[in-house]
């Protein structure tokens, strides 16, 4: 939530720190800042703290209690007015269970029009436009102190024997209604609508949206204020349904309490008609009450324990103090009444996190875990591995591939990409497409003599169940791939480990194995995993590589590096690889072959790269004595 | 110039991926330490990978994290977490009539209903941590990561705690670790989250909350890796690719 440091200031009397200061405190004691834009701290509030602080008035209450600046003032702690209840207004709570609390006040003789400049200011430092100035005001009541609500215009509602007669009701199948913002939705089954209640004419998505046909406007006289509390769980599930999440669903998903409702009336009512005039004709109010928040209690021993700390009463009680947390001590056990809207304190280890962060979790020292006398149990684990050490051994290079398939047994609701809405049931068509690939880039990654071997081992999701799956890949880069090739490597498993359980072979080229009957933790006991050290990662160009050979007559007794070294020097910056692949010993003279793999980061290379550089080499070879380029 | 290739041409040894050799890492330092390896299933239920863990149906927690369903009755979870294995751990051990002290890491691969990028993929590993006793604090979850990180990332690293929420956790707290990499300036990098093992989910798992206690934390694999070692594109672990796995220069210790 976007929060304007000129907005908090609202609530204290000292001059607050600088955004980025109150942003520091926020972050190591409270919520996780996205961005400190000038005066204003786009603020992540988590579902935890969100009944109370997804506004300017909770975020006061942290910056008072991390930086020890006292607030000025509480809306939340002041008392409420006593309202007569408007006879012209009969509001009823409909759908009971889902209506926590239904507020309402009729309010006559506004005067829509532009709001006043600091009003304007405020929302649009918070991203927020500026409508007129009673739209105006109901926002800003909300961003301040967290309660939605919503002026209707009370003219456009058909009223019935001199009455305005409203309800929440459930939707009718297939209802639909259009947003103040022009969209028309079509309603889902459980979601409520403010309604009139004679005739039934949706008014409002409930704790979602405005209805359009209500709207304000510059000729709005008459207002019907609503404020109310609605199951959060509810609201949430139509929001996600219609993908519609406002200021007002995020705040009742997140339960904000009932009570915080008649504060927000008394807000917005003082402030309609501060900047738009008109008079209070009566608030009423449907409310069963709310059942008092239970208390909270917490021992010091309870808190050192779970901090690892050593805090004092002294600390502690300091904490709950600055928090405006209401306790009692008896001993060295501490009693909080949480306030209505810290519907976030339920268990002790709540207020372990509260007087925690408030301290300072910077303070928690760094202490090692005592020893344990219970040997490690990692044979499961560890027989895994040792599958994939033997392959490696044999030349078997891992890789890793996505579990999503285009077909399978258990199908995905919601897939991320539609061709591949199904768990995988084996990893053969992923390793054939890897190998593929492998093939491909084996000049530049293997050279031109070894064949391409892989290997992945990874959960199959199968009718029978989820379990382990091998993956053998084997192609030869020169010659042809043939079945022994694979053959050797599944008896070598077979014969070394115990692994069988072919599933399949592919082809040539592929085989997969189930590991579902295997004892992984035989295989596992006694057997260390080898441990391995990677260095820093060189990422592959993406353009293509080019290949050059080249042959040389040289001198009996001439070294391979020696040929090499000239090539290393004289074939330029785009030679990145280059293997002996062929050599042999006729009359005297050695001819070594060598393939040259040339590559560029920047761009595909072409015979005007290549043809020099290789030019330059075969003048180079050539000019030493007795060496003839073949 | 370097060539890459010349001097390997003879390598007949393949290569292990590079997330094979980051657990087994992994697995070396949290064994010290006294942590087993547990592995769980990436098919989870409802109930161990939301309910178990202090995350009811409707809660707006689930929101934090796109889910992917299956279309099964009932439905299962491509797991989100490798936090699931907390409950099933502790509830096997349970059940074999094994109190703690426990210690376990859970390697493993999750899964995000997320549009991917170069920060972003759908699938990626996770290392879970978990260790309950009767006085196991925050001050061990500090000590213990500070301890894998030095050995980890470097010397220099560090661990600051900052509050966060988790349902499964209380207090909970997003880990930073301080990073130093070689021969340039240090950062702060948000590597995990953490925190005291929530009441209701030692509970759920069949043990006494008021007796036992512990800390649990969880991030991602391929994160470390790719800070550690210089990974640009975490889509790169998972594609298939060996021109990834070859990027790594591979020694064995």
């Amino acid at each position: 939530m976007k929060i304007s440091r000129t907005w908090l200031q609202k609530y204290f009397d000292t001059e607050l720190p600088s955004a980025e200061a109150i942003a520091d405190a926020l972050t190591f004691h409270a919520f996780e800042i996205e961005e400190v834009d000038g005066e204003v701290l786009d603020i992540k509030v988590l579902p935890d703290r969100a009944a109370y602080a997804l506004s300017h008035r909770g975020i006061a209450t942290e910056v008072a209690a991390i930086l020890k600046i006292p607030l000025a003032r509480d809306p939340l702690r002041e008392a409420l007015p006593a309202w007569a209840p408007a006879g012209e207004l009969v509001l009823t709570r409909g759908a009971e269970d889902k209506v926590n609390r239904k507020m309402g006040a009729l309010v006559r003789g506004v005067r829509v029009g532009p709001s006043p400049l600091w009003l304007k200011e405020a929302l649009e430092s918070v991203g927020a436009r500026s409508i007129n100035n009673v739209v105006d005001a109901t926002n800003y009541v909300t961003l301040n102190m967290g309660q939605p609500l919503h002026a209707f215009d009370a003219k456009k509602i058909a009223w019935h024997d001199g009455k305005l007669h409203i309800t929440v009701r459930g939707v009718a199948a297939g209802e639909k209604i259009t947003v103040l913002t022009g969209e028309t939705y079509t309603l889902p089954e459980g979601a409520l609508v403010i309604a009139e209640a004679v005739e039934g004419t949706a008014l409002d998505i409930a704790g979602i949206k405005g209805g359009a046909s209500s709207a304000i406007t510059e000729d709005t006289t008459d207002l019907f204020v609503s404020v109310a509390n609605f199951d959060g769980p509810s609201v949430r599930k139509t929001a996600q349904v219609l993908n519609l999440f406002t200021d007002a669903s995020l705040r009742f998903q997140n339960k904000i309490s009932p009570e915080l409702a008649a504060y927000g009336m008394r807000d917005v009512l003082a402030l309609i008609t501060e900047v738009a005039g008109g008079e209070v004709v009566g608030v009423n109010d449907q409310y069963d009450g709310n059942a008092p928040q239970a208390s909270v209690s917490v021992t010091r021993e309870r808190v050192n324990r779970l901090l690892g700390g050593t805090l004092s009463l002294a600390d502690i009680e300091d904490a709950l103090a600055r928090l405006g947390l209401p306790y009692t001590v008896s001993g060295e056990a501490f009693t909080v009444d949480p306030p209505f809207e810290r519907r976030d304190l339920t268990i002790d280890a709540d207020l372990v996190e509260e007087i925690g962060r408030i301290i300072g979790y910077d303070t928690i020292e760094s202490r090692q875990l005592s020893p344990v006398a219970r040997p490690l149990k990692n044979a499961r684990y560890a027989g895994i591995e040792h599958i994939k050490d033997l392959l490696r051994m044999r030349g078997y290079t891992e890789v890793s591939t996505q579990s999503f398939a285009a077909a399978g047994d258990i199908l995905l609701a919601n897939p991320l990409d539609v061709s591949k809405p199904a768990l995988r049931t084996e990893l053969s068509e992923n390793m054939s497409a890897a190998l593929m690939r492998a093939v491909q880039t084996a000049p530049r990654v293997l050279g031109p003599t070894l064949p391409v071997r892989l290997f992945e081992i990874g959960s199959v999701f199968r009718k029978d169940g989820e379990h382990l799956a091998l993956a053998l890949g084997y192609a030869a880069t020169t010659g042809k791939t043939k079945p022994e090739h694979l053959s050797e490597v599944i008896d070598a498993l077979k014969d070394e480990l115990g692994v069988t359980g072919l599933l399949k072979r592919v082809n040539d080229s592929v085989a997969e194995i189930s590991l579902r009957d295997i004892d992984f933790e035989v295989l596992g006991t006694d057997y260390a995993p080898l441990p391995f050290a990677l260095g820093a990662f060189r990422m592959f160009s993406v353009y293509p590589f080019a290949l050059r050979d080249i042959a040389v007559w040289t001198p009996e007794g001439t070294e391979e590096t020696e040929v090499a070294n000239l090539i290393l020097k004289e074939a330029g910056e785009h030679l990145v690889r280059i293997d002996l692949f062929d050599r042999f010993e006729k009359g005297g003279r050695t001819s070594y072959a060598f393939r040259l793999v040339f590559e560029s980061r920047e761009r595909t290379l072409s015979d005007a790269d290549l043809d020099p550089a290789m030019a330059r080499v075969t003048e180079t070879l050539n000019a030493q004595e007795g060496w003839t380029v073949r | 110039m370097k060539v890459f290739g010349y001097t390997q041409k003879h390598m007949e040894e393949g290569r292990l991926h590079p997330i094979t050799v980051a657990t087994r890492e992994m697995a070396e330092i949290f064994g010290r330490m006294g942590f087993s390896v547990a592995q769980g299933p990436e098919l989870e239920t409802e109930h161990y990978n939301f309910n178990a863990l202090n995350i009811p149906a409707d809660h707006p927690a689930r929101d934090m994290q796109d889910t992917f369903w299956t279309t099964e009755e009932p439905r299962r979870v491509p797991r989100t977490q490798t936090s699931p294995m907390q409950v099933r751990y502790m509830e096997a051990q349970v059940a074999k009539g094994i109190l703690p002290p426990y210690r376990i890491i859970v390697p493993g691969k999750v899964f995000r209903n997320e549009a991917t990028d170069a920060t972003h993929e759908a699938q990626f590993y996770q290392n879970e941590g978990l260790a309950i006793g009767e006085d196991v604090s925050l001050a061990n979850l500090k000590g213990t990561l500070d301890t894998f990180f030095k050995e980890y990332l470097g010397e220099g690293s560090r661990v600051r705690f900052r509050p966060s929420y988790f349902p499964f956790v209380e207090p909970g707290v997003e880990v930073d670790v301080w990073f130093e990499p070689e021969g340039k300036e240090g950062r702060w990098l948000e590597v995990m989250g953490a925190g005291m093992v929530h009441p209701s989910v030692i509970k759920n798992a069949g043990l006494d909350p008021e007796k036992y206690q512990g800390f649990a934390f969880g991030g991602g694999i391929e994160r470390l890796i790719m800070v550690k070692y210089g990974v640009p594109d975490v889509r790169l672990f998972h594609g298939g690719d060996v021109r990834f796995v070859h990027g790594f220069a591979e020694s064995e210790i």
